[in-house]
């Protein structure tokens, strides 16, 4: 007797668990996603090419140019420093993995990389960097005077500062712009994952 | 007998004993989720079911409870405004301030809405204010997303998932300068299950003030840093400034009304003592949370936390609503009043 | 001694009121600031201090007179030419037109220029063959104690300042204080535009590379700071922290600096 009271006891408890067992599940789901329920609009402070900046830069061969001549495809735009020992490799490492993502696809960018260390990042500098980091003359590293990087920081919205030591503290940011030189697009992180970007590049090619 | 019969039971049904405990422990953990976490309002995929502009009141109005049943759409829009107005009767003090007043608005939204929140700079404002939202998840509760300069405005969105009764709070550093000028007010994220219709709700809010000048000083008074660092207010006010929900003030109600009140505290350093005196709370919401406490006398409530309670006024009169530490409602202006009119109860009360 | 002292200090207020005659049409007069070390408020990887060259600075703000040369002679920087990239929709608002101050707003002549963005400073001390300064050698230049008032610390004024409400009207440049560099207004009128307002606030580990803003909110702020009872520069860097390029202000202005001509690289 006392079995089948104990059978059929347990019998109800499993029934009960039944149902409650779903929501337990469901709860364990939405709860990852609640961290991504904040989203950020960025002021979109003009819908202008920054390409009517007329300062001058110089590649990596010595060339001079002003950005307008970038216009007619996207570009990528990374700001980096060469004597920088881990997070300029990474941005450049995941401007190298969307060049490749884009190329696999069909598809073209400009690829350019400024450097915040206008006093030691001169063409020669630069172009042993792009040797170092197997990047061909396709991509362009810009040197440029302090107010000319200083006016490109502010117009991407990257931050930067010098410190006692001549090195640099700065935001990392990935940006894009439109074959007209509009600014379309930003990621932020050196672990960002870069499917997003090719995207939004691949949008903009369209 | 029995204990023999006991032992063979556990030794002959190891099966059943495996059953009874497995089903036991399951039984267990389903029932801790068991407290009405439906799917629609924690979903953050959930389908909108339209679009609302949230009412905002200021203290110690509360918005009309949501009577929607389906998360919705909610656009909140908040200004920051650095204003100078009286903390006393004879004392002034340049308070900054969401919306103008100190508390800043009172936010109303239903479990499962998204909130579409824009935070303004009043073009007049010497600082860069923020928001952070206790009712937020995500970088900073939305600070992160609002240092917004004067004239400038940014833009944020978050699902509020959890019910419950948060403070909100500017979150430019210093932070604790920028709340102890007055940077707070409530945000309440009614449940999908709401709470019981009452007949009166209110908004109060305690926070205290840092001035050069002693409580009662003629004339604008400065923040005192060192003070806020000390821990040592001048006053320390409902919805501030001294009696500013006292005397002719104070919140009306009527015998054998239940009056809710939606309580916070801004801080930016005392937890208070919230005490009504002449009255017991009928239920505390302790901390603005689920759990449910009945027949409170007085309830903590942290700096930055919340708390609902509710109580039946049985007998008319006047209310004195008090932070129980209680140097703070005699000397530095903490006291907020409920007045309540209509016929004696003689059988709960009498004075001979 | 006390007469020592007396003597001292009416020949230094004698020196800052002479110069407050001078004829602010003419060139702008520019003071030389002693260089030094400078430790970031918001303490760098390195923790070695900046060191800053001297350098030449303008005595006072630019004012709205000053600025209207400067739109006379470059109209692409006129409010109704200016690109909303260079500046926002509240580009010299407080102006009556392109080229008017106003007749009404004659009391505004020699007030600071407000509602102008980094662009548009950037242009007019490029006209001037000046640049903006950097924000250590403006924070050098401004942790000069007053000398022409009664005070009772420098943070405690600028406190002052910072509490109160935006006047309707800003009164004229060198109304506020002189400091022993004879530079007027450093704190107490005006927000000032550093060339670089946009430096970065390291959190530390570089690899925590999310938006560097979260944590500076709430207690955050207070890790990486030299001295977390200054809660003046916390207001200072804070506002500086939430400036874009295009940002016009009614609180915010600039003035100019200039390489002393042996420190031209």
């Amino acid at each position: 007797m006392k079995k089948y009271i104990m059978l059929s006891v347990v019998t109800a408890f499993l029934f009960s668990c039944n149902g409650n067992m779903d929501v337990a599940n469901n709860n364990a789901g939405t709860d990852n996603t609640v961290k991504k329920s904040v989203t950020k609009n960025n002021n979109a402070s003009a819908a202008e090419s920054i390409f009517i900046v007329s300062d001058t830069f110089q590649t990596q061969n010595k060339k001079e140019i002003i950005l307008s001549s970038l216009s007619g495809k996207p570009t990528v735009v990374g700001m980096i420093f060469t004597n920088c020992s881990y997070a300029c490799p990474k941005i450049t490492a995941q401007m190298k993995n969307i060049a490749g993502k884009l190329k696999a696809d069909g598809k073209d960018a400009n690829f350019v990389l400024v450097s915040f260390d206008t006093k030691r990042d001169n063409a020669g500098q630069l172009k042993m960097f792009a040797n170092m980091m197997n990047i061909d003359d396709s991509w362009m590293l810009l040197h440029g005077s302090e107010q000319a990087v200083r006016t490109l920081s502010v117009l991407l919205n990257v931050q930067f500062e010098k410190d006692a030591e001549g090195n640099f503290s700065h935001s990392n940011i990935i940006s894009v712009l439109d074959k007209n030189g509009v600014l379309a697009f930003q990621k932020e992180g050196l672990e960002a994952d870069q499917k997003e970007t090719v995207n939004r590049i691949e949008e903009l090619i369209n | 007998m029995l204990q023999i019969s006991r032992k063979n039971f556990y030794l002959k049904s190891p099966v059943l004993f495996a059953i009874l405990l497995i089903s036991s422990t399951l039984f267990f953990f389903s029932c801790k989720t068991n407290s009405g976490n439906s799917t629609a309002e924690n979903n953050i995929d959930t389908v909108l079911t339209g679009t609302v502009n949230a009412e905002l009141t200021f203290a110690p109005n509360v918005p009309k409870p949501l009577t929607y049943t389906s998360p919705k759409k909610v656009i909140v829009q908040l200004e920051t405004i650095e204003k100078v107005m009286p903390i006393s009767d004879s004392s002034e003090y340049t308070f900054w301030t969401f919306g103008g007043h100190v508390p800043g608005n009172f936010i109303r939204v239903r479990q499962g809405d998204l909130v579409d929140f824009t935070l303004k700079n009043a073009p007049e404002s010497k600082m860069t204010h923020s928001i952070d939202l206790h009712a937020v998840i995500g970088p900073g509760g939305g600070a992160d997303a609002t240092s917004t300069a004067p004239g400038q405005s940014t833009h944020f969105q978050f699902r509020a998932l959890h019910p419950g009764l948060y403070v909100y709070h500017c979150a430019t550093a210093p932070v604790p300068m920028h709340i102890a000028n007055g940077m707070y007010g409530l945000i309440y994220v009614q449940p999908k299950e709401a709470l019981p219709k009452v007949d009166r709700e209110y908004y109060i809010m305690q926070s205290e003030f840092y001035t050069k000048g002693n409580f009662g000083l003629k004339g604008l008074q400065e923040f005192d840093e060192q003070k806020g660092i000390n821990e040592q207010p001048n006053y320390v006010v409902f919805n501030g400034s001294v009696n500013a929900n006292a005397g002719k003030n104070a919140l009306p109600a009527n015998v054998n009304e239940t009056v809710r009140l939606f309580v916070g505290n801004g801080g930016p350093n005392l937890v208070s003592s919230f005490h009504v005196i002449g009255e017991i709370f009928d239920k505390v919401y302790l901390e603005g949370g689920e759990m449910v406490n009945r027949n409170f006398g007085t309830t903590l409530i942290p700096s930055g936390g919340a708390a609902i309670v509710e109580m039946k006024m049985d007998i008319p009169g006047v209310y004195n609503i008090v932070d129980h530490s209680i140097f703070r409602t005699f000397n530095k202006g903490c006291l907020a009043q409920i007045k309540v009119k209509g016929g004696r109860d003689t059988l709960i009360f009498r004075k001979n | 001694m006390k007469v020592v002292f007396a003597i001292l200090f009416f020949i230094s207020c004698l020196s800052c009121e002479s110069q407050s005659k001078i004829n602010i049409a003419a060139e702008k007069k520019m003071v030389k600031v002693k260089g030094g070390k400078f430790k970031t408020f918001y303490v760098s990887k390195t923790d070695k201090p900046l060191l800053v060259e001297p350098f030449l600075m303008d005595e006072c703000a630019v004012t709205n007179k000053e600025f209207l040369e400067f739109v006379k002679a470059n109209p692409a920087w006129s409010k109704s030419k200016v690109k909303r990239l260079f500046a926002d929709s509240n580009y010299l608002k407080h102006w009556k037109s392109d080229f008017e101050i106003g007749e009404s707003n004659k009391n505004i002549y020699n007030s600071p220029v407000v509602n102008v963005s980094w662009f548009a400073a950037i242009a007019y001390c490029s006209w001037k063959n000046k640049r903006l300064p950097n924000l250590a050698e403006w924070e050098i230049a401004g942790n000069a104690p007053p000398q022409n008032i009664q005070y009772t610390s420098i943070t405690d004024y600028i406190m002052k300042w910072y509490e109160k409400p935006s006047l309707p009207v800003l009164p004229n440049v060198k109304t506020t204080y002189c400091n022993t560099y004879g530079l007027y207004d450093m704190h107490g009128l005006i927000w000032e535009w550093t060339f670089d307002f946009n430096s970065f606030i390291s959190t530390g580990d570089s690899r925590n590379t999310s938006n560097n803003d979260n944590n500076l909110f709430c207690a955050g702020a207070s890790i990486n700071v030299t001295n977390r009872e200054d809660y003046a520069a916390f207001l200072r860097y804070g506002f500086r922290g939430s400036l874009r390029g295009n940002y016009c202000i009614s609180s915010l202005g600039f003035r100019c600096v200039k390489d002393l001509p042996s420190n031209k690289l």
